[in-house]
């Protein structure tokens, strides 16, 4: 559904017709949230009562909320339930979870990273105990309902995933996306979870003219994600080129990049965001440290007043462009707070 | 590429996990919050793992492996003194509010961020931030946070190429940002072109879906 509250009733009507016609599937709100409540309560089903007490937390547990990171979960203990306790049934139904919740390309993309961790534990041999696709976790805050606010919260090593259902919105911000390896092979396959991240990027800053690189680009090195893993409720300065200064194909390039994150949730909670993000795209920045050709480590953030993105390679003892770091969130509504205002 | 270089060779001998984060850079962070009676400086230090040593060799003052509250606030207060503050031109006396160490366990996993708040009763229209502490070994972050609430407006941010400086200028307006509802009534000239982009935007993502469904359907990742 899209938000109501503060839209003239022409522009709400304009609004839902594009939304209707072009980004959204013939799904409604409700039958999505539905959909995702019976995958939810598919898979508590699933559960024995100790596994239930531990996957299950209280929808105001903060502490639970905020336990996420981009480091293993060795390094930075997870709780919940660890998908390498579960029976293959069971692990089906938490999978069938995410698979409801998030768009069909949302979902691929975070199997490609989990599959990119089980890679790194295979190639780290015997150092590779902290890494693989056993050790994701999975937990819910709240109960999953259409009506109440809940959570679902998955994530391990490089990967957090923050939805909060609140009605009928699903909110994925905070989240963090990551790849190490950025790039690896399946069956002689390539698969580059954070692929499009990276070359839609540099094809939007080489779309640019030489006046709006010079904007965009800034003048120093910047070695990490700023608004990374606890930096919540932080907004920093914006800076780079203003999207106001972008033509049309440019912008529709910005989107499109942006749809990289507001597209892992389902079709009907990214339609919904994007139209937010469209209507503050004059007043949201793009900035990027680094080279333009692509192939080499470039830094890049993305900040409107709804919106942080940021991509960052990571220099640690390697090919920095194999080692990818991302963070998004809505500085209005991380963790749904705006909705579950609402 | 010489960072890079050695960073692969400790790659190679440093134990389990090394791989997973910082490994041979100590990221020192800072993030500037301007109010109108004051200034405050938020710090976060990560000692790569292989930085530890380093670090340890300017912390461990008697050298008996262990960092004791009495180095702690020695160390915190050298890196107090090792930072600038200016405030329209003229240095501003920072008062440390609070500070936390990591254990030493989770530094030698490269874990350990040591965090400090340093507060100057100072504020004004100009500011500049330096950063002198260890810049052999350091990689920066500098970043003034956005107080809309406050009608913080920021212009004119300059940085050095390694991000230990900052400069900027900054006012405060009479109060809180524009609503939501404010940007979208402003945006209505833009609604068409808004329309069409969104509508450009999922032809793209059509586009994107039938090549990468193609490419899925030959393999898959799972």
């Amino acid at each position: 559904m899209v938000r109501t509250t503060r839209l003239g009733t022409s522009k709400r009507s304009v609004l839902a017709a594009v939304l209707c016609c072009g980004l959204a599937p013939a799904q409604s709100s409700l039958s999505v949230a539905s959909k995702i409540v019976t995958s939810a309560n598919d898979f508590l089903s699933s559960l024995d009562e100790g596994q239930r007490s531990k996957v299950l937390f209280e929808f105001n547990d903060a502490a639970q909320r905020m336990k996420w990171s981009n480091l293993p979960t060795t390094m930075v203990p997870r709780a919940g339930l660890k998908m390498g306790d579960l029976s293959g049934p069971q692990r089906k139904a938490a999978m069938g979870l995410l698979a409801a919740t998030l768009s069909q390309r949302g979902f691929e993309k975070v199997l490609a990273i989990v599959e990119g961790d089980e890679a790194l534990r295979v190639a780290s041999g015997g150092r590779g105990s902290m890494f693989g696709r056993d050790l994701f976790y999975i937990s819910i805050l709240g109960k999953p309902s259409v009506k109440d606010p809940w959570m679902l919260q998955f994530g391990g090593h490089h990967l957090a995933l923050n939805i909060t259902m609140a009605g009928l919105d699903g909110i994925l911000t905070p989240s963090l996306t990551a790849a190490q390896p950025a790039k690896y092979t399946v069956d002689g396959k390539t698969v580059r979870p954070l692929g499009a991240e990276n070359d839609k990027a540099f094809a939007l800053i080489n779309a640019l003219d030489e006046g709006q690189r010079k904007q965009a680009i800034l003048n120093y090195r910047v070695a990490d994600l700023v608004l990374g893993p606890g930096q919540d409720g932080k907004t920093i300065q914006p800076e780079g080129l203003k999207c106001s200064a972008m033509n049309l194909s440019q912008q529709a390039m910005l989107l499109d990049l942006v749809a990289e994150w507001a597209g892992i949730v389902n079709e009907r909670a990214a339609a919904v965001r994007m139209a937010e993000i469209i209507a503050n795209l004059s007043g949201t920045w793009f900035a990027w440290s680094g080279p333009t050709t692509n192939g080499m480590p470039a830094y890049y953030r993305i900040q409107g007043p709804t919106l942080v993105i940021e991509y960052a390679p990571q220099p640690l003892g390697g090919d920095p462009t194999m080692h990818i770091h991302t963070i998004y969130r809505d500085p209005t509504n991380d963790y749904g707070k705006k909705s579950i205002r609402r | 590429m010489r960072r890079m270089g050695i960073g692969a060779l400790l790659a190679l001998s440093l134990p389990e996990g090394a791989a997973a984060h910082r490994l041979d850079e100590y990221l020192q962070a800072t993030l500037i919050g301007v109010t109108r009676d004051a200034t405050d400086l938020e710090i976060r230090l990560t000692p790569g793992v292989a930085m530890l040593p380093v670090l340890m060799a300017v912390i461990d003052q008697d050298r008996d492996g262990r960092i004791s509250p009495e180095e702690e606030r020695a160390y915190v207060g050298r890196v107090a003194r090792e930072v600038e503050l200016r405030v329209d031109g003229v240095p501003a006396p920072l008062s440390l509010i609070e500070s936390q160490f990591p254990t030493l366990e989770a530094m030698r996993e490269g874990l350990g961020t040591i965090r400090m708040k340093l507060r100057t009763p100072r504020s004004g229209h100009t500011l500049r931030f330096e950063n002198r502490h260890l810049p052999q070994v350091s990689v920066y972050l500098v970043n003034c946070l956005a107080a809309p609430s406050d009608g913080l407006v920021v212009t004119r941010q300059k940085r050095d190429e390694a991000q230990r400086s900052i400069e900027f200028e900054y006012s405060f307006g009479a109060g809180a940002a524009p609503e939501p509802r404010a940007a979208w009534i402003a945006l209505a000239p833009f609604w068409p072109a808004a329309i069409g982009m969104l509508l450009a935007a999922r032809m793209a993502v059509l586009i994107y879906s039938g090549k990468h469904d193609k490419r899925t359907s030959k393999s898959s990742t799972s």
